[in-house]
């Protein structure tokens, strides 16, 4: 069993699980950090932009104008941003047979893989990671077409020029695997290969049997369980154990595991949700109070849905009832609907909202009185009814594309205005990097519902996999508090770490397999017990194994042979049961053994103890007897007459 | 009143002996005990027993009685002993053997009930409550009842037991007392002036106690240690030091063995020691014991030990500085670098490695180091600087930041995030503010402070302790950067948790601010800061927070600050903040839904008005405030809205600034001006109508306020009446006024016919009709106020509760349940 691992990334996994001769993929997310070293794509014409001067070596050697800029300081990439993909050398991706994606966030890399490299399997997610999946897609495509670039840089990627630039463009890696977003048509085509399950729903294939369980992230998030009659492989990915809208993570039926597969904890490990909440709602306040507006560069789906939640009840205590919010996103009017309609995804206390009938989401009531308004863009309705100061919620988080672009131009040189970062993926510094100087302020309240390490640790202990695999960062201190050693896996046996393109051979030994008997050969077996419970019979059958199935069917007939009288009478005679005779299993005991070797003489007895069992030197016959778990070997130099009463000593 | 009770007294023991009846519940046996109690002591020699013979009858037929209720037994009991205290009333009992039949459980119709716990608490505390002379005491030595109240000691019910050692001590206490001694000197005197069988009474006690402390079995061990503190803290010489002398080596045993159960008793036992002359006799060992409890400090024991001596009053200064230099290891050991360490303790550093021992040494650290700072303790071995370091950088441990190298890295763990210690910890700080020699690191300490009060995972109770601290670290010594520490660095984080999504932030922060205010009054740079900061803008928006709690808190915090603003003068500049603040308050009083907020607007025109300094614009909403807060449907608010009365009374009739302009004018014309300004102000209606409101503190309040009004007018003689008339018609209290005032004339005409008087002037000119207008001297007159402050200070259940009520319901209860028998068969 190997573990092929696509990206190195422990939020946005892409891992290949090779397991009993089934390829299986386990989720494909795309890593848009690539995306902060592009300049932002501006909505609405920027002249700030627009005159940024090129960049120049300072020898003048290399001249790139074209496509770098300098801005703030920085040199930023002038072209259309471009995306880290998962490693698609390490193996053929043609081979896979099916991906599981956990949740709506680890499948943005799904069209690289499925379209254009001779993938012929099926995906499966539950129902709302495929429409909200689609969403968040379709939201990328669309920020990317609204802003043409008429040429793509690449220029700057080649190595010798690469190495002269400045920082950080100096350090981006495997910059060449970088790649443009995906078109509709692709997005299209890809989820038409999305199959559609429910929780605890499973599907087989082959031998192997996989099951999503509820991991309690965000609508339809799942972990997966992937096993065969004796090995099971539970695939952990974005979970969390905090009340928020998600049906509740199952945690039962991860326990037995051989191996656990764990990703997508928490990225910022020292910021507690309730807390990040409240600094939000108060940072919030105090603009609002203050005359400015907040900013909220946000993802389409997920915490968003808390936030206008808790902004809900904490807007009317704060006596500013009537500041108005804005969601600005192509997809904001189906992100808010789908989010209702999804009732058996939510939690118990939203679910039973849907009986009385009411929303499960209060931002239904937000939209009803008018406090909360969606746009799919700023043009159109948008400039006209908006009004000041309000809070705007719009994407993309890492501000180079999407609506916040213009509010970020609009609203950056006040200080009475205020941007809150929430979402965890991208560092703040470097997002507000092409708009410096920035007057107004920015908060960080990054919020993560994920898993934190101490509720990991804890999970661990309820669910006791034997072998656990993660990405290597969890397996040390953050690098900026290398004293925290709370914050890291401290597991006995210490976990497997895996980073890009590590290949990891998982500590499985496979000691079974089922074996089915065709009837009529049960039929012909005479068991006879040899102690209570435990019968035993002797088979002669052949093996068949086909698809990962086995089956034993009776022995061939030989050619009937001509019926004679002799025969005849042969067959009429009851068949004679007799004892089995003794079969050779498990282990040879010791002592028992250098006892009968005393009895038959061979007195002078060696015994040497090996990590595997033990080695025995009959010293006057100069013979080895190698006692192992799963073996046992004579070796006696050809000689015969001894090997043959030893093995028979051997077999008692 | 006690002789009509009397009369019902042998009906109610007729019901209380009979088996049939259930028995009232305790509570009603308790009270009857009372008032038995309270007829003793009245009873000036006058002996109960021989007037009411029912009640020898009573307790014979219980204690006799086949099928007695416990709670029956357990009441007579009590009442015997409380009988029997007395030497004639003793006599009376004695004549038949009824005593001896009463507390000796063979005698009892029913030996079983004894298994009763509530017997035989109700019989030691019969003995408890005869035991008040001479021959009581033969009487408990005589029968051999010492033995079973020693037996009572260990007894399963911790109340029973508890009983039996208070018996114990008082029967010590009582051998030894003047009266028992045959008038020799008593501090001196042996025990061979005492009766041969009261000596071997108190060596029976005293050798159980010995006997206890050398058991084997724990709770027998733990009830002798009882017993030991008991009588160490209530009994006097010779006692103490005989029985002192008699367990000191079995007591040496425990204190050595240090079993982690006893420490908390031993402690108590010897704090009590610590408190008596033994302490000053080196031979009995006390200072010694303590310091054997400490051990080296590498006893897992030592710790609570020490944190235990660090608290004593009474305790010798080496043996306080040694608890010191222990208690304070685990905060040292803690915040200690690995190159500074010293001999590593391995009790501690093992305690320190699991998360509970941890967390609770640590705790014990910080509260014992706080209650060290209470008293301004001098540390000598080590200094106040490297403490509060110590202090400071648990405080930093506990919010994730970590010193480069640690010696007890798993400690840390332990700590980060853990409320307990941030708590226990800030507690310690604030109380370390009395050092002075540690001003200097006032940075730090405000730096870790304000970390705490920025940090988003600080929980609501860790901010509410910080907030003290805080406070405390700014009140103990202004210093030159206050002001730009507090409009800098402290108001932008106020403003931050002012919008924070807890109510119980918002509320300890406004709370805060308030003390902050209070605490630097006087400050004109703190009052500017507080205007020029934008604070004041949003401490009025949160008056119209969600929460009514934060409401009172926000109209308490914007009412210090216009206090603040008049003492500085700044509010002439500032007017604009009074008349938001008032049109705001003036809103809550009106309309707000809870209680809390409109207490805190009444309280706050209280303050202003006590203030010394005029606010002017405030004299506009006074009559408001009194008219709304008086028809409150809060009884507190009521009551707050008199204060206020009170406060507008005393200032306009003694002094400036609301005093009345004397234009030359007499003291009582500015009198009469006064009363016709409260007339303006509509305090008399506040006051006449909180006279007959429903809820009594509110009538005793505003009768109180009536009479003091009515001495000052009857004081003065020549006031003119014409110009205080008060309208009575319409309301509540003008009603009963009129009707008290028709009634009055109807009393005078009847009289003046009965005595053949005809026509007088005041008869005609009130004639029996209604009269709309009424001076204020004559409705003072007209109510009896004196007899409405006499009927209001009695409590409202004063009737419900006399004995003669309960006997009656004991009876009634008694009839009720026979008659419900009849009706169901």
């Amino acid at each position: 069993m190997k573990l092929y691992c696509l990206s190195g990334h422990p939020t946005l996994p892409c891992n290949v699980l090779k397991f009993k001769s089934t390829t299986i993929m386990l989720d494909c997310g795309l890593d848009t950090t690539a995306a902060l070293y592009f300049l932002p794509l501006p909505l609405v014409h920027s002249p700030r932009l627009s005159k940024l001067p090129g960049w120049v070596s300072k020898d003048g050697a290399v001249n790139l104008e074209k496509e770098l800029k300098e801005c703030s300081g920085r040199v930023f990439v002038d072209s259309q941003p471009e995306f880290c993909l998962p490693e698609k050398e390490l193996l053929d991706l043609s081979t896979i047979d099916v991906i599981l994606i956990s949740n709506y966030h680890c499948m943005m890399a799904l069209p690289y893989i499925t379209e254009h490299t001779g993938f012929t399997g099926t995906v499966y997610a539950t129902e709302p990671t495929l429409q909200i999946g689609r969403l968040l897609m379709e939201e990328l495509v669309t920020f990317m077409e609204r802003v043409p670039k008429a040429q793509a840089a690449t220029c700057w990627k080649n190595k010798e020029i690469q190495r002269l630039l400045p920082g950080p463009l100096k350090d981006a890696v495997d910059v060449w695997s970088w790649r443009k977003c995906y078109s509709v048509q692709e997005v299209n085509s890809a989820l038409s290969k999305v199959q559609l399950v429910g929780y605890s729903q499973k599907e087989l294939f082959g031998a192997v049997q996989v099951t999503p369980l509820s991991s309690g992230y965000s609508l339809g998030s799942s972990n997966w369980i992937i096993q065969s009659h004796y090995e099971k492989v539970s695939y952990v990915s974005g979970s969390s154990l905090l009340t928020t809208h998600p049906q509740p993570m199952e945690q039962s039926s991860l326990k037995n595991s051989d191996v656990l597969i764990l990703t997508g904890l928490t990225q910022i490990p020292t910021a507690n949700p309730d807390g990040m909440l409240g600094e939000f709602c108060s940072n919030l306040a105090m603009t609002i109070r203050a005359g400015g507006n907040v900013l909220v560069p946000c993802y389409s789906s997920g915490v968003i849905y808390d936030l206008l939640e808790c902004l809900y009840q904490f807007m009317d205590s704060a006596n500013l009832g009537s500041t108005p919010f804005y969601f600005i996103s192509p997809v904001a009017n189906s992100s808010l609907e789908f989010s209702q309609i999804f009732a058996e995804w939510l939690c118990q206390n939203k679910q039973s909202k849907v009986y009385l009938p009411e929303p499960p989401f209060p931002h239904a009531e937000l939209i009803q009185t008018n406090k909360l308004k969606h746009y799919p863009s700023i043009h159109g309705d948008f400039s006209s009814e908006f009004r000041q100061p309000c809070v705007v919620f719009t994407g993309h988080p890492s501000l180079r594309f999407g609506d916040v672009v213009h509010f970020m131009e609009l609203w950056g040189k006040s200080s009475l205005n205020t941007i809150i970062f929430t979402e965890p993926d991208f560092s703040y510094l470097d997002a507000l990097a092409p708009y410096q100087p920035l007057a107004m302020k920015c908060v960080y309240c990054p919020i993560d519902t994920r898993l934190n390490f101490h509720q990991v640790s804890k999970l661990l202990k309820d669910i006791q996999p034997l072998h656990v695999v993660c990405p290597e960062p969890y397996t040390q201190p953050p690098p900026a508090q290398p004293h925290r050693s709370d914050l890291m896996l401290e597991l006995q046996p210490p976990p497997m770490a895996y980073r890009r393109c590590s290949v990891l051979g998982l500590p499985f030994r496979r000691r079974y397999e089922r074996i089915h008997l065709l009837p009529e050969l049960a039929r012909s077996l005479v068991p006879s017990e040899i102690k209570a419970g435990v019968s035993v019979a002797t088979v002669s059958a052949v093996l068949q194994s086909k698809d990962n199935k086995h089956v034993l069917q009776p022995v061939p007939k030989p050619a009937p042979v001509p019926p004679s009288k002799k025969r005849k009478r042969v067959t009429e005679e009851p068949p004679e049961v007799l004892n089995p005779k003794p079969l050779l299993s498990g282990a040879v005991p010791l002592e028992p053994f250098l006892a009968m070797l005393h009895k038959n003489g061979i007195t002078e007895v060696k015994v040497e103890e090996t990590a595997d069992g033990h080695i025995l030197h009959l010293q006057t016959e100069d013979v080895l007897i190698q006692l192992e778990e799963d073996a046992t070997h004579i070796i006696c130099d050809n000689n015969e007459p001894l090997r043959k009463p030893g093995s028979e000593l051997l077999c008692g | 009143m006690d002789s009509d009770c009397l009369s019902l007294l042998p009906a109610v023991c007729l019901v209380l002996a009979d088996p049939k009846q259930s028995p009232p519940d305790d509570t009603s046996l308790e009270k009857l005990l009372d008032w038995f109690k309270e007829l003793h002591s009245q009873s000036d020699g006058q002996v109960l027993l021989q007037h009411q013979p029912c009640l020898l009858e009573f307790i014979s037929s219980v204690c006799m009685s086949k099928t007695t209720d416990p709670a029956i037994l357990s009441f007579t009991l009590k009442l015997t002993g409380l009988l029997a205290a007395t030497t004639q009333e003793l006599h009376l009992f004695d004549e038949g053997g009824l005593l001896v039949n009463v507390f000796e459980r063979e005698a009892w119709g029913v030996c079983d009930l004894w298994e009763d716990a509530s017997v035989r608490s109700g019989w030691l505390q019969g003995l408890l409550n005869m035991l008040k002379h001479q021959q009581a005491l033969g009487f408990i030595c005589g029968n051999g009842l010492i033995k079973v109240i020693l037996q009572l000691q260990n007894d399963r019910s911790l109340f029973v037991a508890c009983l039996a050692n208070q018996l114990l001590v008082h029967i010590l206490n009582f051998l030894t007392s003047p009266n028992m001694t045959n008038g020799s000197d008593v501090v001196g005197s042996s025990e061979s002036s005492l009766r041969p069988d009261w000596v071997s009474a108190s060596s029976e006690i005293m050798n159980a106690v010995v006997e206890a402390l050398s058991s084997e079995d724990h709770p027998q061990v733990l009830q002798g240690l009882r017993l030991l503190s008991l009588v160490l803290s209530k009994c006097g010489e010779p006692i103490i030091s005989t029985l002192w002398k008699d367990v000191l080596v079995p007591l040496e045993v425990l204190v050595n063995r240090g079993s982690e159960s006893l420490i908390q008793t031993l402690i108590t036992v010897l704090e009590a020691a610590l408190g008596t002359p033994l302490l000053s006799q080196s031979e009995y060992k006390v200072e010694e014991l303590l310091e054997a409890m400490l051990g080296d400090g590498n006893r897992k024991e030592c710790f609570h030990c020490a944190a235990l001596i660090v608290k004593l009053e009474k305790c010798p200064e080496v043996l306080k500085r040694k608890a010191t230099d222990i208690i304070l290891l685990p905060l040292q050991c803690v915040s200690t670098q690995p190159q500074a360490e010293k001999e590593i303790n391995v009790v501690l550093k093992e305690q320190l490695s699991q998360k509970a021992s941890c967390i609770s040494l640590l705790m014990q650290s910080l509260s014992s180091l706080a209650q060290l700072a209470h008293t301004k303790y001098l540390f000598e071995d080590i200094s106040i600087h490297s403490i509060t370091s110590s202090v400071l950088l648990l405080l930093r441990m506990c919010s994730g930041h970590c010193p480069t190298s640690l010696l007890h890295s798993n400690a840390f763990t332990h700590l980060i995030g853990c409320c307990k210690v941030q708590r226990c910890g800030l507690d310690t700080l604030g109380a370390l503010s009395v050092y002075e020699e540690i001003l200097d690191l006032r940075k730090d300490i405000f730096g870790v402070l304000l970390d705490y009060l920025q940090s988003p995972d600080s929980h609501a109770t860790v901010l509410k302790k910080t907030f003290q601290a805080v406070k405390r670290w700014i009140v103990c010594s202004p210093f030159p950067d206050l002001l730009q520490f507090i409009s800098h660095d402290l108001f932008p984080v106020l403003e931050k948790r002012m919008c924070d999504l807890r109510w119980e932030v918002r509320d300890s922060t406004l709370e805060f601010i308030t003390q902050l205010t209070t605490a630097l009054n006087g400050n004109s740079g703190f009052t500017e800061a507080l205007h020029t900061s934008g604070m004041v803008s949003v401490l009025l928006s949160s008056l119209a927070d969600a929460e009514g709690y934060v409401r009172a808190s926000a109209v308490a915090a914007v009412g210090e600050a216009v206090t603040a603003s008049s003492h500085q003068m700044v509010l002439v500049s500032n007017s604009k903040l009074l008349d938001e603040a008032l049109v705001q308050m003036m809103a809550i009083l009106s309309q707000d839904t809870e209680g809390f907020p409109r207490r805190a607007v009444v309280q706050a025109f209280t303050s202003w008005l006590k203030g010394s300094h005029l606010i002017t614009a405030l004299e506009l909403s006074l009559s408001s405030v009194l008219s709304l807060g008086g028809s409150d449907f809060d009884w507190e608010v009521k009551m707050h809205t008199l204060e206020l009365a009170e406060v507008l009374m005393e200032k306009t009739l003694t002094c400036c600034p609301y005093a009345v302009q004397n234009f030359g004018s007499s003291e009582e014309t500015r009198f009469t001006q006064a009363l016709i300004k409260f007339k303006n102000f509509g305090l008399f209606d506040l006051l006449f109508n909180s006279l007959f409101d429903c809820d009594r503190p509110v009538c005793e309040k505003a009768c109180a306020l009536l009479v003091k009004l009515r001495t000052l007018t009857a004081e003065t003689a020549d006031l003119d009446n014409s110009l205080l008339v008060l309208n009575v018609c319409g309301n509540r209290w003008g009603d009963e006024v009129q009707r008290r005032y028709l009634n009055k004339q109807q009393a005078k005409a009847s009289v003046s016919v009965t005595n053949g008087v005809t026509g007088s002037d005041e008869g005609t000119d009130c004639g029996l009709h209604c009269t709309k207008d009424i001076s204020l001297p004559k409705i003072l007159q007209i109510l009896d106020l004196d007899d409405m402050q006499r009927m209001l200070t009695l409590s409202s259940d004063h009737v419900v509760n006399s004995p003669r009520s309960l006997m009656e319901d004991i009876l009634s209860a008694a009839q009720h349940s026979e008659e419900n028998i009849v009706d169901c068969y």
